[in-house]
This record gives structure tokens, sequence and C-alpha cells, in this order.
């Protein structure tokens, strides 16, 4: 079906460029479900082990539950901030979105720290990754993968970040350059909802 | 730019009101429930909005949409069977 103009789109018909999108942007999206269901074995793996255990740790008694939502308000504020940078650049306000990439960097940055402190105080209470103090001894291996393993992507994104933001004081960025960083940051912060669920909460 | 600060109010809220019902006296079933469909709502709202998948062709998003639930469902619906058996078999010797 040919699109002329003011005609309805059909959704499903993307005749020679099936997604409408650019090829940087197919790719980022390629990423992101192959590193989701990365994510997705290690969780279903951590589930697997919930059922089998016989003395789950109480979370709430291991971890300092408003401690881990501020670490949640701050990722999802850095989320909205990276949003906003995106939104900027759309506008054709380059320039303007730099301020809000950098704080969507500041904000991964305090992340990384509070979850540092985090582990530092888990490690200091004797968990380690084949045994701790509260109950089944898959515990602190699931909590240090995971965490760990989400930590690393907010530290490659706040690299990925600070690298944009240099590039934009440069005006070497693109638009499109800063919306890649975008939609990588809000999948750090969409697997942030599952981890804080399913392993903090549930 | 205000939708992202909306949907920034709207997903405090529910980390607000998840951490509440983790402290409130809920039977588990039902807060397992909740708890699930909070996440995946939040979720929703993340990829809708922040990520602008509401916005993408139906083709893109039926791709990563189908492809991740779909691919994570099967993941914990084919082992979650067999880790409840082991844990009744351990748990009756």
């Amino acid at each position: 079906m040919a699109h002329a103009a003011g005609q309805t789109i059909d959704r499903w018909n993307g005749g020679v460029c099936p997604f409408d999108a650019g090829w940087r942007k197919v790719m980022m999206w390629w990423f992101i479900v192959t590193d989701g269901l990365l994510f997705a074995g290690f969780l279903a793996s951590y589930g697997y082990a919930r059922i089998l255990a016989f003395h789950w740790p109480n979370q709430s008694s291991v971890f300092s539950l408003p401690y881990i939502a501020a670490m949640t308000f701050v990722l999802i504020t850095s989320s909205a901030t990276m949003a906003s940078a995106v939104d900027a650049t759309r506008r054709s306000r380059l320039r303007a979105s730099l301020p809000f990439v950098l704080l969507t960097a500041a904000g991964g940055a305090v992340f990384l720290g509070m979850q540092a402190f985090e582990w530092r105080h888990l490690i200091e209470a004797g968990a380690r990754l084949n045994t701790n103090p509260w109950g089944d001894a898959s515990f602190g291996a699931y909590f240090f993968l995971l965490t760990g393993f989400h930590g690393l992507h907010v530290l490659t994104g706040v690299t990925v970040l600070a690298t944009t933001a240099v590039r934009l004081a440069k005006g070497l960025s693109t638009a499109e350059g800063v919306e890649m960083a975008g939609l990588y940051w809000h999948f750090v912060d969409l697997v942030w909802v599952f981890i804080f669920t399913l392993f903090y909460l549930v | 730019m205000r939708i992202y600060w909306i949907t920034w109010a709207v997903l405090l809220v529910f980390t607000v009101v998840m951490l509440w019902a983790d402290g409130a006296a809920i039977p588990r079933a039902a807060f397992l429930v909740f708890m699930i469909a909070a996440m995946l709502t939040k979720a929703s709202i993340i990829a809708g909005n922040f990520m602008h998948l509401r916005s993408e062709r139906a083709g893109l998003v039926a791709t990563v949409v189908i492809g991740l639930l779909v691919t994570g469902l099967v993941l914990y619906v084919l082992i979650a069977p067999d880790a409840a058996r082991i844990h009744t078999m351990v748990g009756a010797q």
C-alpha cells in the first residue's frame, strides 16, 4: 500500500522499510531485545532458585528498602532527564539537550555510588557468592550477579552519556546519537524495574 | 516535555505503592499478582513513553514485546514446575 500525504498509514505495512526506522535505531532495539533476554535468563534462573529454596532470606530484614527505593528514585529521575534531552534534540535544540544529558550521567553516577555502598554494607555483614548469614546459600550469588550485571550496564551507560555530552559540547553529536544513548539508558531503567520488584520486594 | 515528567510522577507513585504493599498484610497470592501487575505496568510505561515505543511501527513493537515477553514466559513456565517438583521431593525426605 503506497502512502499518500494525509492518508492513514497502515502500521503493519512497511514496504521496503518494515520498521520505518533507521538502521541505528533498529540495531539498538535488537541489542535491547537480546540483552533483555540475557536478563530474562538470569531472572528465570533466580526464580528457579527461589522455588527450590527452603529458607530464602526475608528481604526487608537484609536490605534497607527505603534506601533501595531512593536508588530507584534516582534512576527514574535520570530517565526523565534523558527523555527531556531526547525531546530537546527532536526540536532541533541539540545544545539545549546538553544539561539534561549531564544530569542523566550524574544520576547514573549517584546510583552507582549508592550501589557500591550497598555492596560494601552486605559484604561487611558476611554476604559472599557462596554463603551468607541470612538463609539460602544462593541468595548472595543472585544478589551479586543480578545487581552487579545491572551495575555494569549503568557504568556503560554513564560512559556513553559522558561521551555524548562531550560530543554535544563540541557540536559533533547528532539528534540520532542522543536518541540512541537515551534508548540504552531507558533500557537500564527498565531492567531495574524487574530487579527491584522480583529481587527486593517479592 | 510535560509528558515525561508526568510519566516520572506516575512511576514514583507506583514505586511508593509497591513499597507500601510490601509492608502491608496482604495474602501472598494477591501480593504476587499485584506486584507483577505493577511491575509490568511500570515497564510498559517506560517502554511506551520514555522509549517512544508507542509511536513506533506495530511490527517493531510486536517484535520487541512478543520477543521478550514470550521468551521470558517460556523460560519461566518450562523450569518453574521442575523446581517445584524438586522442592516437594526434597521436602518429603
